[in-house]
């Protein structure tokens, strides 16, 4: 099938072709051309839109695929199709499903179901049995059966000596470890953010300190058991930082050299705990919404490269599970489909080009994938988009509908994804 | 003044103005005066029918609220359950519905999750009133005990209150000190380290580790108990260290250099946070406080109805 993109200004801080206003002509899923009035022959899908960008394919390293076990919350298709109107490529999947991805079955059920289509799934395997923090995964054989990184997921890893032996099993491998630092004992029945907010809502906090403990924690166990290597990829990534301090500490370790790198959730920069006043659930998430001066240094993280990468962290739950008591409901936001949009909406000085990277460029670094460039030759893996475009978030692909945004109305739009030879156009908007 | 709420429900204090609250503690005054006549019961509600929605135990604000109701001759139903079995089956929003299909017009609740009445007002068309909603407020408590010291002390501004007691697993300390806040007075909250939250002082008050220090300083004292029922991990270590270092006894109130105003929300422990003869002591005014509670409850429903 051939794909003929017509004027499409190219992002992308790796190609030659970056800022270039062309024509783009993709044919079996490579870069066939590049170039301006290229000619359409017949039987051609052209792609035509005001203000067309074409990037690399974006990449999300946290996404939970709800399946198998949670299917009516998501499943692996609709996953894949939220994917695409989200602009992602490629996605990470935590391994929290029931089963958990701990064994090669679970992983090799999900590499199957999502083998055709158009948006490439790279499962992340559990570190222990279950996720539950106690007995190794075998995780050797994981990384084999396809496991592109090793996490519990949205179950912090408590045990100290657990995290040094997984990061040293890991290295021989050239192996991924991904945590989410949380002192789980300091954040015991907490429904949001510690702070005034959370005593005037007489709602029990989880405090900063509980992330920022265990990163600070985290970085020394990786110094101990790795030492500083500023030329490796990353072999610690730390998941959904949220508060100020976090960001500090990543900045230090990684002056050091320690090869560590992060991820900040998209929702971490709209919002802070001003917001949960009206007791919202689809506000409620871990980690929490934080204070404005944490999501100010969130921003100067990820514009001074200490914050590597910007995921969804789409955490589809039903409605059983949100439309209940605050403190009943359960944590998490839906947001593969509206994370550039909230994004661009309220950047706070990112460059298109900076973005690119952090969706596209890092993202594969960090997970040790072949890198995607816009370049002729090139394999075809592109998402299409207009970040001036307004479209309002009427609708959700996912099965759940626990997102804030819904409704709201975002400047920057998705257009479609192209890959493996396929073209997902978004419906959405 | 206004002759009517500037909202709807009444969730909290933190969403009534200056003039609501003088509303309601002024409309409370009347209603006084209706409960203490040899006929204590006027028509205003007549027509109007109440649900009191109780997913947490109480008496005495259950009793008070039914009291209320039946005073303004409203017709009132009550439902009681607890938090956990409703978790297990039908959800909070099913069950009002329920309530509200039998033809109710209001719905008083009380329950353990913070924002659930918050939640419900926005998802049904009676009028909610919130009887306490876990450890964020229990407004209509904070409204009686404005309305006492008024009775005791005349205008709250410049008066000073301290709270003393689990402040962490308080709803009552909260709805008091935005009500205290609003009308002018000063507030000191008092008690261990841990029962305290860490955010507190933020909000404009005194914080105090000292009972005697918060006496000393207080116009009114307004002694809280131990939650221990909503306490899921360990704030002390003892009942009795509790009691030796934040208990009031009669002593302690005797010899203050003024005279304080002693209040309880009830129910007492005696021998915990105040001993027997300080809780029955000429300094306390826990009596008035409960039989006030009946006056300000019909105000706040009479006005809710008006609107």
């Amino acid at each position: 099938m051939q794909i003929l993109l017509r004027s499409a200004r190219i992002v992308d801080p790796q190609s030659p072709f970056d800022g270039q206003v062309t024509d783009l002509l993709l044919e079996n899923g490579l870069i066939r051309q590049i170039g301006e009035n290229l000619t359409a022959s017949e039987n051609i899908r052209v792609i035509e839109h005001e203000n067309l960008h074409v990037s690399p394919g974006w990449v999300d390293l946290r996404v939970a695929g709800k399946d198998p076990g949670f299917e009516h919350k998501e499943d692996l298709d609709s996953v894949c199709v939220v994917a695409a109107a989200g602009g992602f490529t490629d996605i990470a999947l935590l391994p929290n499903t029931l089963p958990a991805v701990d064994n090669k079955s679970t992983l090799g059920y999900i590499r199957r179901m999502t083998e055709g289509h158009p948006v490439t799934v790279y499962p992340i395997a559990a570190i222990t049995k279950g996720a539950k923090g106690e007995d190794f995964t075998d995780m050797i054989d994981l990384h084999h059966a396809g496991a592109v990184a090793f996490s519990d997921g949205d179950h912090p890893l408590q045990n100290a000596d657990l995290l040094v032996k997984t990061l040293q099993y890991l290295k021989p491998f050239n192996g991924l470890l991904m945590n989410r630092p949380e002192e789980k004992m300091l954040t015991r029945f907490g429904q949001m953010h510690e702070g005034v907010q959370s005593t005037l809502l007489g709602l029990k906090g989880l405090p900063a300190l509980a992330e920022e403990l265990i990163v600070d924690r985290d970085l020394r166990l990786l110094d101990y058991a790795l030492g500083k290597d500023p030329v490796s990829a990353p072999v610690l990534h730390f998941s959904t930082i949220s508060s100020a301090r976090s960001v500090e500490l990543i900045r230090r370790a990684k002056a050091q050299g320690l090869p560590v790198s992060c991820d900040v959730a998209v929702h971490q920069l709209v919002f802070d705990d001003s917001a949960l006043a009206t007791f919202d659930t689809n506000l409620k998430v871990d980690p929490p919404f934080r204070s404005k001066a944490d999501v100010q240094a969130l921003w100067y993280g990820l514009a001074d490269g200490t914050i590597d990468t910007i995921v969804s962290d789409h955490n589809p739950q039903d409605d059983e599970s949100k439309n209940i008591e605050f403190d009943l409901a359960d944590f998490g936001i839906t947001g593969l489909e509206t994370l550039f949009g909230a994004l661009v909406s309220h950047n706070q000085g990112l460059s298109l080009g900076q973005i690119v990277h952090k969706l596209s460029v890092r993202p594969r670094q960090i997970l040790r994938l072949l890198p995607v460039t816009i370049d002729q030759g090139q394999a075809a893996t592109l998402t299409i988009f207009n970040p001036e475009r307004s479209w309002t978030f009427a609708q959700t692909l996912s099965k759940s509908k626990n997102s804030p945004f819904l409704g709201k109305t975002l400047t920057g739009a998705v257009l479609g994804i192209i890959n493996k030879g396929q073209f997902v156009q978004n419906a959405g908007i | 003044m206004a002759d009517s709420l500037s909202v709807r429900h009444l969730l909290g204090i933190k969403d009534l103005n200056e003039n609501d609250i003088n509303l309601i503690l002024d409309t409370a005054k009347e209603f006084k005066e209706v409960i203490n006549r040899p006929i204590k019961k006027v028509p205003s509600l007549r027509d109007i029918t109440i649900a009191n929605v109780f997913f947490e135990n109480s008496t005495r604000t259950r009793l008070s609220f039914e009291l209320a109701e039946k005073r303004l001759s409203a017709d009132v139903v009550n439902f009681s359950a607890s938090g956990s079995s409703v978790k297990k089956g039908e959800t909070l929003l099913d069950t009002v519905n329920n309530i509200l299909a039998m033809k109710v017009d209001m719905i008083v609740m009380r329950h353990s999750s913070p924002g659930a009445p918050h939640y419900l007002s926005g998802r049904i068309p009676a009028n909610v009133v919130n009887a306490g909603d876990g450890t964020h407020e229990h407004p209509t408590q904070a409204l009686l005990d404005s309305f006492s010291i008024r009775e005791k002390l005349g205008d709250l501004a410049g008066k000073r209150v301290a709270i003393i007691g689990d402040i962490t697993h308080s709803r009552v300390a909260l709805s008091n000190i935005f009500c205290l806040q609003k009308q002018g007075a000063e507030v000191m909250v008092c008690g261990p380290t841990t029962l305290i939250p860490k955010y507190m002082s933020e909000l404009g008050i005194k914080i105090s580790h000292d009972v005697r220090e918060a006496l000393n300083w207080c116009d009114v004292a307004n002694v809280l108990r131990i939650q221990l029922e909503r306490q899921q991990i360990k704030y002390f270590p003892s009942l009795r260290e509790y009691s030796m270092y934040y208990g009031i006894s009669k002593k302690m109130l005797d010899d203050l250099d003024r005279p304080i105003v002693l209040m309880h929300p009830g129910p007492i422990n005696r021998g915990v946070e105040l001993t027997s003869d300080a809780a029955d002591s000429h300094h306390s005014i826990i009596l008035d406080q409960v039989e006030n509670g009946v006056a300000v409850r019909m105000a706040v429903l009479y006005l809710l109805a008006q609107m």
